[in-house]
């Protein structure tokens, strides 16, 4: 895996937009912007109504996902591409979900929709129809999902990496600061934590660093690379950026997403919990 | 139901363009505001915030009014804005528990 196989530049869908085999997918935070504005020939992926399940904590299940992909007209071999804003939070987020489930051929524009934006590019209100598939979902990915017991296994013994802003790490906010300040029952860290915030990953534009410069980043905070990784943030989407950079543009190994997150971890009786800026 | 209900219930965890909406502080800090150019609305862009160290805390697209909005901890941030065609923007700011500091940039 490499940086090619997994990102492609505004050049690249500007040339290749409409071709068969290719869909453009736009998810974002703010599930109304693809309403006022996106790329030519994007279908619409809400993250919070599309992808989660609307009863339990949990994600749309394995049927669920196939339905959701089959009723925009994805099929198994299509290459997907994932965009959004706000650095492709979302838009990795799904990328995550879709490795998840088994999808092979999907990737990020990067940059997402802020850089399209602020480069001025095309944006239209026209909704593609894209004629229904009949598409199969993989079984869950066991090895991109960490859960909390495995979590709490791995305080001094594998890295985590807790990707929220430091003042979320040292428990000054309970959430990112355009979030009213509430959710999880503690503030602070998980015990041996790095601090690498999510967004230090990509440069304001939204694209992403350079794998140099990524790897000096996460080195310097301490993340061993030769060691097992577990990301985490609030709910699960920032460090699905997180793990979008180290296990795919990274090509680091056995690094999984805990989806819990701080707003699971935060509120369980009896776990360690750490206040502050240190790990 | 607090404030704070009222806007986690009208935004789930995702954020709306130009923030969620608010009538009055509650128990947050909250830093608003609204960009403009030659006195009329920016409604595309992005407004950012930085903590006392210049850190990335959050971002958000700017409404169609030019209106953003965030829920700070109390202390000093930056502001800044960036639009299409180039445009950026920054400016200090103090939030306080219980206010709504308000801001009004001209870019």
């Amino acid at each position: 895996m490499s940086r090619s196989d997994v990102l492609v530049d505004a050049e690249w869908v500007e040339a290749h937009n409409g071709e068969p085999g290719l869909v453009l997918v736009e998810v974002d935070e703010d599930t109304s912007a693809y309403d006022k504005g996106h790329i030519r020939n994007a279908v619409k992926i809400d993250w919070k109504t599309d992808l989660q399940d609307p009863v339990r904590r949990d994600f749309v299940d394995k049927d669920g996902f196939a339905a959701l992909l089959s009723q925009r007209g994805i099929s198994n071999d299509d290459t997907v591409v994932l965009y959004g804003g706000n650095n492709n939070w979302f838009a990795a987020y799904a990328y995550w979900y879709f490795k998840l489930y088994g999808h092979q051929n999907v990737k990020l524009l990067d940059g997402g929709r802020k850089k399209w934006e602020l480069d001025s590019r095309e944006l239209v209100t026209e909704v593609p129809q894209r004629p229904a598939t009949s598409y199969t979902a993989q079984d869950q990915d066991a090895s991109i999902r960490a859960f909390r017991d495995e979590v709490v296994a791995a305080i001094g013994n594998r890295n985590l990496v807790d990707v929220r802003s430091p003042d979320e790490f040292a428990g000054r906010l309970l959430a990112p600061a355009h979030l009213p300040q509430e959710q999880a029952q503690r503030g602070g860290h998980i015990p041996t934590a790095r601090n690498v915030p999510w967004s230090k990953a990509a440069d304001e534009d939204g694209t992403f660093k350079s794998d140099d410069a990524l790897r000096t980043l996460y080195g310097e905070a301490g993340v061993d690379f030769a060691t097992d990784t577990i990301a985490y943030c609030r709910i699960g989407e920032r460090s699905a950026h997180t793990w979008f950079v180290l296990h795919e543009l990274l090509g680091q190994p056995n690094v999984k997403n805990y989806d819990g997150s701080w707003t699971e971890y935060g509120s369980l009786v009896g776990v360690p919990i750490k206040t502050g800026d240190e790990s | 139901m607090s404030t704070a209900d009222q806007a986690t219930q009208a935004s789930g965890c995702g954020a709306p363009a130009g923030g969620a909406p608010l009538t009055d502080a509650g128990n947050q800090a909250v830093v608003q505001g609204r960009v403009t150019r030659q006195g009329a609305p920016v409604g595309s862009g992005y407004a950012r915030l930085l903590n006392g160290d210049g850190e990335f805390v959050a971002e958000v697209p700017l409404g169609e009014d030019g209106g953003f909005r965030f829920f700070a901890a109390p202390g000093t941030w930056t502001l800044r804005v960036l639009a299409p065609g180039g445009i950026r923007a920054e400016q200090a700011v103090a939030a306080a528990t219980g206010k709504i500091a308000n801001l009004e940039v001209a870019v």
